[in-house]
């Protein structure tokens, strides 16, 4: 048999126009006609941790500080870290490859549990207020940050990464991986109105490498009013 | 679909999030002296109170935590942690 | 007809044409015509026939209040034409009719009205009983509306929305709009909705003065402009509230448009605060043949006119109770039509400049008058007024009388949001008291009439819903009220019930075809109170959900029994406030389902899949069910199963051994290296819910599996069963993770070996142990030999991103003896002959431990780790009267039991659990649960199929497994 491969359980039909392969994952580096966005890229191939420990303030991940508060996010170098509750958090890395897992008992490598999607763009979150009722424009909350809740009724971690102008913004989400091709199914047909296209992770460094390090806005979000019929019939 | 909770991790929440997990009636009481009776009550048995209830609930398709609140289930709202106990 | 294509509020552009087909023909419409307006301009003025009495309909609210105007529309029936925007070429039928809407043979069930009082159907027909299926059968050809195939399918895009508001205001009228207004003034969001495809509400068709500079309608449009631009206020237009919940969750439905993705979608909004603006609709005015086609309210004669540029009629009567009346025929006399007379249920009251400008236009006025009879046999002709005490009576010839007897605050959301209704004298209306938290209420709906009032009402209520969110609005609020106490108040309202008739055909409910008689009946039948007389009447209870008879019913019924110091009680209702379709609840709909990572590998390898829980498996790998191939592949050979559903879990901590203490029966401080512990969890009554395997991967450190089912829920058991503990320990769910591969049979150890790095002897890696190695030095893998299907097997615990490889490489290793893929239902006989239990299939609710014969996981000796369900095992271990489970055998080798066939003698001893024919045996066996006194060896067991006519099929209880009993299979 061919060389020995890992597989991705999302499988966008679309031509994939440049791959690399990292640590066996034959990544997709870029899809012809990704077009002007919204875009939805695949990230499972990134490494997660879950580190888990009674007192989370002593562990530092890659030298970085843990957020103190549930729901709160530190997106910082190549890493986000998400505090999902008082004993538990989430260290993604989504620009870089991940070192070897430290050796502490606290941390399980689970980058294959769940499927990571980033979606990002124009109306990225309009498609989102299609699918789920957490409040992703909350004015009070600052990007980027955390929401566990249900989206297209299955639980899952919302990052609202970044909120533009009016519905114009980038989240990234995870759910259990079983549920990728059904996630990325409700996740197309809800974008089909406003253009969505799966796109390749350079796609994805090139927006998110803009956002790393940086605190999010603090004003609240201008919601752009959405004309859904014509005033002059 | 009327109810919300407040989950402390995740703050409040269109019930449906959640699971319940009954009444708060405090730890198993320890085997020593417990008849089938008193354990069939532990396990079954609920006050069913027309007022505030202390109960516990699961925000399963949240963050998974457990925790309790205080519901009135005359009106089907989440309350306040009563001042008088009832 | 010609359209009055001039008038500055028309909501149509005639230089946009549409069309559509009815009876052959094409009719033409404009772009902003509804399907009603539309076969209005071409004279269509019977739409429909009525449910009961196949009475002749048309056009009455031209807000779609009653099911007047109906029709089937491209093949959907039912559909309301008033409130559907016309597409170019929607094909339009009438419904309920034999023949046509004109002329409908089935009209002379109008004069069998005396065969039908109310509740007719309640009290006849039944005796003789076996009259009942010819009448059953008879009626269901003669009554209901619209006829729609079995195997319909709903065309279109239906879809979803969440949008999120701080405050959600339900009508864009004037007082909606200032509302909307005032709460953007603090930044916060707003979501405005509006049922109708525009805003302006009751001032968007009216040219009389707003104040010195403009017209109501011109003030309708700068409201609206105001609004659109503000960048905070999401506006949702052609959106009707559907559903009110409590903590101001609302549920709405948004008809598409042209320039819409969607045919219709779902709001779910969920509001700090709201703010319900509804206003009103108009109260009907009741009088012999009041449904006439050519009559109908103020509001549809004033908006064909000013809305749709068409001129209701050519010669009118106006029977009414309002000044809006009043307007509307000064106003539609300008536009050209010929007015006859204007009847006034009031004695005194009108706004004299109206009264004025009726008198400049010679229009006669007739104060204290009332519509008493309409005439017409399909549309009206002739009608009598006559004196509010019936005293004098005079006729007019017409072709429309406009019949209007008041308003009706539209209240629909504010009950379903639980406020209470209480009737007020002076306005008529029923007005909310107690209203939910954070709810407020402005506009018509409170009384008010004048349009500043009506604005001021508005701010002040958007100013209190953003108090409700936190801002102070405090002193912006003051000012509002005090300004809206300086205009005037709620204005008196008529009271009218009715005109002075005997009501054999006065209709207080056109869909159903309640008449003032009908509701006497109820009431000298004995119903006393509105609710059980709209429910026996069945009043309301139609398309219209309560919008014609909702006010009058209640006032009708207090009139009639005249119970002193009794009010009036309003009737109730619930969601949805407007008809909807199915289509738009189920809204995108999507089949949210998991696979696992060799999904697409089994489906090319001719998998037969089945939806198991949340999971689609491969049940079968060919079109044999019986799996006889699968099956004997595994016991003599070698076979592949795809277990990756199983639930994988990672516990640790320092009091990860604690956790696993309470939750498991066995005990869990003997797990050794290198060894794999097989248990059973309990729940508090000491059945069992789940059963697994644990395996130590280090100090305070274990990996354990769960059965597919219990997958989701483990965590939240675990934690559940310890939430008083404190404990320091934690989980992680890698059910998903890791895929999961079991090699069953044999050959199995010959086809690993192959590609295994790593010792397969039997004392290298002997059976229940746990080893980790790689396959072809690159793929790692957890590897446990267990004996699920009673053969050598390895299942082998491996990313789930390398799962599809992992596969392909033992397949090609497997090539050489054969290896095949088996399914879910092969593994369901494999393990039945080896008499190994699955969950929920040889255990139910009442099952438990030692019931199942597996009490020899049971670790009595643990009572410091409190496990769930030892209490109840050691109270109910020696009760007898419990079930056990049994193996048992058939008489007739070929004949299995149905699975579920409950186990017999005088009564029910128990039920089978599973049972097969099994090739490998040449038998039928089977496991149950009986009652324990049958359990003993050798017991003959009768079993009852379902459908079986009474003859019972044999059975004997034998010992268990049946199959391999040494289990020499599974440690070769």
């Amino acid at each position: 048999m061919k060389e020995i491969q890992r597989q991705s359980p999302v499988q966008f039909k679309a031509d994939a126009q440049k791959i690399a392969m990292r640590d066996n994952w034959p990544v997709v580096l870029e899809y012809s006609n990704e077009g002007r966005g919204p875009f939805v890229v695949d990230l499972t191939h990134k490494a997660k941790w879950d580190l888990q420990d009674k007192n989370l303030a002593t562990h530092k991940p890659l030298g970085l500080d843990i957020p103190t508060l549930p729901g709160a996010c530190a997106f910082q170098k190549s890493v986000l870290i998400n505090r999902l509750n008082r004993t538990q958090c989430a260290i993604w890395h989504l620009l870089a490859d991940a070192p070897a897992l430290p050796g502490e008992p606290g941390y399980t490598d689970v980058t294959e549990s769940t499927v990571l999607l980033a979606l990002f763009g124009p109306n990225a979150l309009a498609i989102a207020e299609k699918l789920t009722a957490l409040d992703l424009m909350d004015p009070q909350k600052q990007t980027p940050f955390l929401l566990q809740g249900p989206f297209s009724h299955l639980p899952c971690q919302v990052v609202t990464l970044e909120r533009g102008h009016g519905f114009d913004g980038g989240l990234l989400l995870t759910c259990s991986r079983g549920y990728a091709r059904s996630m990325v199914h409700a996740i197309l047909d809800a974008g089909a109105e406003f253009g969505l296209r799966p796109a390749g992770e350079q796609r994805f460094s090139a927006w998110a490498s803009g956002l790393s390090g940086k605190p999010g806005s603090a004003q609240a979000p201008s919601v752009m009013h959405l004309v859904t019929t014509r005033e002059n019939l | 679909m009327a109810l919300t909770i407040s989950c402390p991790n995740c703050g409040k929440r269109n019930g449906y999030e959640f699971r319940y997990g009954g009444e708060d009636k405090g730890p198993r009481p320890a085997e020593e002296g417990l008849t089938p009776q008193s354990w069939c009550d532990y396990v079954h048995m609920n006050n069913c109170v027309a007022g505030i209830q202390k109960e516990w609930w699961c925000h399963k398709n949240g963050c998974g935590a457990w925790f309790t609140i205080f519901r009135n289930t005359l009106t089907n709202l989440e309350v306040e942690e009563p001042e008088a106990k009832l | 007809m010609n359209r009055l294509t001039k008038l500055p509020t028309l909501r149509i552009d005639p230089s946009e044409n549409r069309s559509l087909q009815y009876k052959g023909q094409t009719y033409q419409g404009v772009a902003g015509d509804t399907v009603a307006t539309a076969l209005y301009a071409n004279g269509v003025r019977v739409f429909a026939r009525s449910l009961k009495y196949h009475r002749p309909r048309g056009l009455y609210s031209l807000d779609g209040e009653c099911s007047n105007t109906c029709m089937q529309v491209d093949d959907i029936p039912n559909v309301r034409t008033e409130n559907t925007l016309l597409k170019n070429g929607m094909q339009v039928k009438d419904q309920n009719v034999k023949g046509s809407a004109e002329f409908d043979w089935m009209g002379f069930m109008d004069k069998l009205d005396c065969l039908m009082p109310a509740g007719f159907y309640y009290r006849t027909m039944h005796k003789p009983a076996s009259l009942w299926p010819i009448a059953m059968k008879q009626v269901r050809n003669a009554a209901g509306l619209g006829k729609i195939a079995p195997d319909f399918r709903m065309k279109g895009d239906y879809t979803e929305i969440y949008p999120r508001a701080a405050v959600c205001v339900i009508g864009g009228g004037a007082a909606g709009m200032t509302a909307a207004l005032a709460a953007a003034e603090s930044g916060l969001r707003v979501v405005l909705l509006d049922a109708r495809p525009w805003l302006g509400g009751c001032f968007d068709y009216r040219v009389s003065a707003y104040d010195q500079e403009k017209a109501l309608y011109q003030r309708a449009r700068e409201l609206a402009k105001a609004v659109e631009a503000t960048p905070n206020i999401r506006v949702f237009k052609h959106t009707a509230v559907v559903g009110v919940y409590n903590n101001n969750l609302i549920t709405a439905f948004q008809v598409g448009g042209e320039s819409d993705s969607f045919n219709e979608r779902y709001l779910e909004i969920r509001a700090t605060s709201v703010v319900v603006a509804t206003g009103c609709i108009e109260r009907p005015l009741l009088f012999e043949n009041n449904e006439r086609p050519g009559i109908m309210q103020v509001g549809c004669a004033h908006r064909l006119a000013r809305t749709y540029g068409l001129l209701p009629g050519n010669q009118a009567v106006f029977s009414i109770g309002h000044d809006l009346g009043l307007e509307a025929a000064a106003d539609l006399f300008d536009l050209g039509l010929q007015i006859a007379c204007v009847a006034d249920i009031r004695a005194d009251g009108q706004d004299p400049q109206l009264l004025l400008a009726l008198t400049k236009r010679n229009i006669p006025f007739l104060r204290g008058w009332v519509a008493c009879e309409a005439h017409g046999s399909r549309q009206v002709e002739k009608v009598t007024l006559s004196t509010i005490d019936g005293s004098a009576k005079r006729q007019f010839g017409c072709d429309l009388l406009v019949a209007s007897a008041g308003l009706t605050p539209i209240t629909g959301p504010l009950t379903l949001a639980q406020a209470k209704l209480k009737y007020d004298m002076h306005t008529g209306y029923f007005l909310p008291v107690d209203l939910p938290a954070k709810t407020h209420i402005a506009g018509r709906l409170t009384g008010l009439q004048h349009a500043l009032a009506i604005e001021a009402s508005g701010r002040l209520a958007g100013l209190n819903a953003a108090a409700d969110c936190g801002f102070d609005t405090a002193k912006s609020a003051a000012e509002a009220g005090q300004q809206l106490n300086a205009l005037p108040g709620p204005e008196r309202g008529t009271r009218l019930v009715s005109a002075p008739v005997k009501g054999r055909k006065s209709f207080i409910c056109f869909d159903e075809d309640t008449t003032l008689k009908n509701i006497k009946q109820a009431i000298e039948m004995g119903f006393d109170v509105p609710e059980l007389i709209k429910r026996f009447t069945s009043a309301g209870t139609g398309p219209g959900q309560g919008g014609i008879p909702g006010h009058n019913l209640p006032l009708l019924v207090s009139e009639y029994q005249a119970r002193t110091g009794a009010k009036p009680i309003p009737t109730t209702v619930r969601p949805p406030l407007v008809p909807t379709f199915i289509a738009t609840y189920a809204g995108a709909n999507h089949d949210m389902c998991k696979r696992t990572p060799l999904h697409d590998l089994q489906k090319k390898a001719g998998g037969v899949f089945r939806r198991m829980g949340v999971w689609r498996r491969a049940r079968y790998f060919s079109e044999d069910f019986s799996c006889r191939e699968e099956i004997l592949n595994v016991r003599n050979n070698v076979g592949l199963l795809d277990a990756s559903t199983l639930g994988k879990f990672r516990i640790h901590g320092p009091d990860a051994l604690k956790a696993l203490q309470r939750v498991y029966v066995s005990n869990m401080a003997k797990v050794a290296e290198g060894r794999v512990k097989y248990s059973a969890m309990c729940n508090d009554d000491g059945c069992v819910i789940d059963d697994g395997v644990v395996v130590k991967l280090a100090e305070n450190d274990y990996y354990f599996t769960t059965s597919t089912g219990r997958a989701g829920e483990t965590v939240e058991w675990i934690r559940f069963h310890t939430r008083y503990d404190g404990w320091d320990f934690h989980l992680v769910n890698l059910t998903d993770a890791m895929g999961v591969i079991n090699i069953s049979g044999p050959n199995a150890c010959k086809v690993l070996a192959k590609v295994a790095d790593t010792d397969l002897a039997n004392e290298a890696f002997p059976f229940s142990s746990y080893r980790e190695f790689t396959i072809r030095k690159k793929i790692p893998v957890r590897a446990m030999r267990l004996g699920f299907v009673g053969e050598l097997s390895y299942e082998l615990h491996a990313d789930a991103s390398y799962m599809p490889a992992l596969w392909q490489i033992i397949e090609e290793a497997g090539q050489e003896f054969g290896i095949r893929n088996f399914g879910v239902e092969a593994q369901n006989v494999l393990r039945l002959e080896k008499c190994h239990i699955i969950l929920g299939q040889e255990s139910e609710q009442r099952t438990n431990l030692l019931d199942l014969g597996l009490g020899f996981l049971w670790h009595r000796n643990k009572p410091d780790a409190k496990t769930v369900g030892a209490v109840a095992l050691r109270q109910t271990e020696k009760d007898p009267g419990r079930f056990r489970l049994v193996g048992f055998k058939m008489e007739d080798p070929q004949r299995p039991p149905r699975d579920g066939s409950i186990i017999v003698d005088q009564r029910i001893r128990g039920y089978v659990c599973t049972a097969r024919k099994s090739f490998t045996l040449n038998e039928s066996v089977g496991l149950a649960l009986v009652d324990a006194e049958l359990a003993a060896l050798g017991t003959r067991l009768e079993i009852f199929e379902d459908e079986c006519n009474g003859k019972r099929l044999d059975a004997r209880i034998v010992p268990m497994p049946f199959y391999d009993p040494q289990g020499e299979r599974m440690k070769m």
